[in-house]
């Protein structure tokens, strides 16, 4: 068996699909381009490709990463990554393949950088911005349906800046991913959004980069046998 | 719900059909769910359609796919949102006519008011003549040029009752080859090829079997080359072989094998199995396939089932149950209704025994590993039915005899009804008669909408509206010499005699055989270039 790293973008009406979705698009991609997916064993066995890092509902991602485990004799990286090109849904776009043996290490996200558009006052957001950097904690309480769980955002959230743009603030920030989670973009932008003072709605969040742990070197991501646009 | 409305095959031919084969460009727009619809509302976002994001009102035509009268109140809350006023007398020049179609206008009047037309039966073959109608230069001439397309019924213009149309090229016009294919999850999420359409097996209480006759199978070859075209197409991994009756399509055998050897790990799923061909059919699925079956015996008691001429008996029903656990199945789901004409206590106390049988058999035979569930709705009398004249059960019988089956039902057996008051509403609509538009108006103006969704259904708010109209909930007084309300919109050329004379069996007990075995039952469908169509 062999693995694929596939490197994809989400945008546009894509951007709206759940993990769940996003991951059974680029499955049925494979499917239309003729790519073939591994199975897994047993009684009702599954296409062998999963998404290590969600892409939160409405974001775009500009680097999303699939993990693919192709049968014996694929068909080539360059061969199949115009396939997929070709066999995309509106919004997914198939950027390069990487090749890596079955003994490579799952790549684990380490840190994603992210950057929305929050409307209303800048100079609030601003200051928010600010106050955020001069707290040594901001612990917020998560609820969902597995019970309550209270994380410190400083512990996840870095590079926090505000930059003001038309109509309002372009916020960016990074989520460090640990071994005990992480917290989700909404989270911290609902908190600034609250200091600030404005409504929580927020335009256009964007996964602008990821970085991995034990991901091949190259271009994004990996050298070696890899394809890219 | 898109993820509903997409899995509609009806849709999908109408929508491919336009866009690929007359200059009309077909586009889609679903029912926002209620939340959607509020914030709609609250930024004044009026209804778009999802290809162009194009406002709805600025269609020529709007064309409404309505498959039962659980869904009329989301017409007038699809209009509304749009911008379009809900009566077609307030609409002009510059505003879309509306259209209805699908098995629910089987009686339109419950929504004429609301409609300029309605297309009465298959449309594949005249929608031709609708693009053309809607090329005419005034809005008045569109509605003129759309009366005369056949098949059409305009409310308070039409003189003549609508012939429903039947698509009799069917089995010769290969299936649709390139469906919209969406990449959230939609409720069927697999590849459709329609088989067969219309059935002859005559159940009396089914809309469906008198609608959509005469039967028409597609050739095995055009159905095989249909799947593996849209599994390349779509990406998915599975076929589903749709029809009324997948399993009395004559070459389900070939095709399911065919299908199967197309390429690993293809599955095919049939959307109904027959009782009596159950234990074939079941042994005909692959390994991984093998996880619930869902059986419709429809009723109780032997008496009852012929009465309705279902036709099933009791070693048939055990055998289908072996075939279920004994083929490694690990579910099954026993569908009855309650409410049918002519029902007894006693016949209702049969479906628990039935669902005892069937938990027996799961013991010895599944090894305490099988589910069962039996789901239970309640009967509501339908118009082109030989029930049509039948009274409505009533929400007071219809509960004793939910409770009955609670109490006599064995335990580990799951059992589900259907609400009694979405069937009282039900009822009042599927025979509703000119003025029954009042009721889904004041309806929807009091709040209902997606009323065939548990969580939405409100029945205080039907309530409210039959007393603020004076239209009694669950009330039908038909008589037999008079003309039915729907028979004045529709012609649905199974003839009124035949049905009548259904009815009378039905009470006798008497079966009708299925006319594909060769004796014709005379219901009137078949001549004037309609014919049965099955393969050798």
């Amino acid at each position: 068996m062999t693995w694929w790293l596939l490197t994809f973008s989400r945008g546009g009406p894509a951007s709206y699909l759940s993990h769940l979705d996003t991951a059974r698009a680029v499955q049925r991609t494979f499917a239309r381009a003729g790519v073939p997916i591994a199975l897994s064993q047993g009684m009702r066995p599954k296409p062998r490709l999963s998404l290590p890092l969600p892409l939160p509902v409405g974001a775009a991602g500009y680097e999303e990463l699939a993990v693919v485990e192709v049968p014996d004799g694929p068909p080539s990286p360059a061969a199949a990554l115009r396939e997929l090109r070709a066999a995309a849904p509106p919004g997914l776009r198939p950027l390069a393949i990487v090749v890596v043996g079955d003994q490579h290490p799952r790549p684990q996200a380490l840190e994603a950088r992210y950057a929305c558009r929050l409307e209303g006052d800048a100079g609030a957001v601003r200051a928010a911005v600010e106050r955020y950097a001069t707290e040594v904690s901001v612990v917020r309480e998560r609820v969902s349906p597995k019970g309550r769980r209270t994380l410190d955002l400083k512990e996840y959230v870095v590079h926090v800046a505000a930059e003001p743009v038309l109509g309002g603030t372009r916020l960016s920030f990074a989520i460090r991913y640990r071994d005990d989670g992480a917290a989700r973009p909404q989270e911290f932008i609902d908190l600034i959004a609250a200091w600030a003072e404005v409504e929580p709605v927020m335009r256009g969040l964007e996964r602008r980069r990821v970085i991995w742990r034990d991901l091949p070197p190259g271009p994004s991501p990996g050298a070696g046998r890899s394809v890219s646009s | 719900m898109y993820e509903i409305g997409i899995s509609n095959p009806g849709l999908q031919i109408l929508y491919a059909y336009l866009n690929d084969a007359t200059p009309a460009a077909a586009e889609r727009a679903y029912c926002p769910w209620p939340d959607m619809a509020a914030l709609m509302r609250a930024y004044d976002v009026p209804l778009w359609t999802l290809e162009t994001i194009d406002p709805v009102a600025g269609c020529d035509l709007w064309g409404f796919t309505l498959p039962h009268e659980l869904t009329y109140t989301n017409v007038l809350e699809m209009l509304d949102l749009a911008g379009v006023p809900i009566h077609a007398a307030e609409r002009g020049e510059g505003q879309p006519i509306v259209l209805g179609g699908g098995p629910a206008v089987a009686d339109p009047w419950p929504l004429a008011p609301f409609f300029e037309a309605f297309f009465m039966g298959e449309v594949e073959h005249r929608l031709d003549e609708i693009v053309e109608a809607l090329a005419a230069p005034s809005r008045a001439l569109r509605l003129q040029a759309l009366a005369a397309v056949p098949g059409m019924w305009l409310p308070g213009v039409s003189e003549r009752p609508a012939q429903r149309q039947v698509f009799t090229a069917f089995s010769r016009t290969p299936p649709v080859l390139r469906p919209v294919v969406p990449v959230l999850e939609a409720v069927h999420d697999r590849a459709i090829v329609e088989v067969m359409r219309g059935c002859t097996a005559g159940c009396r209480f089914c809309q469906a079997g008198m609608w959509y006759r005469p039967v028409r199978e597609r050739p095995v070859d055009l159905v095989v080359e249909a799947a593996e075209r849209l599994l390349a197409e779509t990406g998915c991994d599975e076929v589903s072989l749709l029809s009324l009756s997948s399993c009395d399509y004559s070459g389900i055998e070939e095709a399911l094998t065919r299908i199967r050897a197309l390429r690993p790990g293809v599955r095919v799923s049939l959307p109904s199995l027959r009782i009596d061909s159950a234990a074939e059919a079941l042994g005909g699925f692959a390994a991984d396939q093998r996880g619930s079956v869902t059986l419709a015996p429809e009723a109780g008691t032997q008496e009852l089932r012929d009465a309705i001429n279902k036709g099933v008996d009791d070693a048939q029903f055990e055998e289908a149950v072996r075939a279920t656990f004994g083929g490694g199945f690990t579910g099954l789901k026993l569908y009855f209704m309650i409410g049918l004409p002519g029902e007894t206590d006693a016949d209702v106390a049969g479906i628990a025994r039935m669902a005892a049988t069937a938990v027996r058999l799961a013991k010895e035979i599944g090894r305490g590993r099988a589910r069962l569930s039996v789901a239970v709705s309640s009967y509501v009398p339908k118009a082109h039915t030989p029930f049509q004249l039948e009274p409505f059960a009533g929400a007071a019988v219809l509960r004793h005899r939910q409770q009955l089956l609670r109490d006599a039902m064995p335990r580990h057996v799951r059992i589900n009804f259907h609400d009694v008051a979405a069937s009282l509403v039900e009822a009042t609509l599927a025979r509703g008669g000119p003025g029954s538009d009042r009721l889904v108006e004041e309806a929807w103006r009091r709040g209902a909408r997606f009323d065939g969704w548990s969580e939405h259904f409100h029945f205080a708010t039907w309530e409210g509206a039959a007393a603020a109209t004076g239209i009694e909930l669950g009330a039908a007084e038909l008589r037999s010499d008079e003309t039915l309300p729907w028979e004045s919109a529709v012609d649905a050329v199974v003839t009124r005699g035949f049905l009548a004379d259904e009815q009378a069996r039905a009470s006798r007990g008497e079966l009708t055989d299925d006319c594909r075995d060769g004796s014709c039952a005379a219901c009137g469908v078949c001549g004037s270039g309609v014919e049965m169509d099955v393969l050798p």
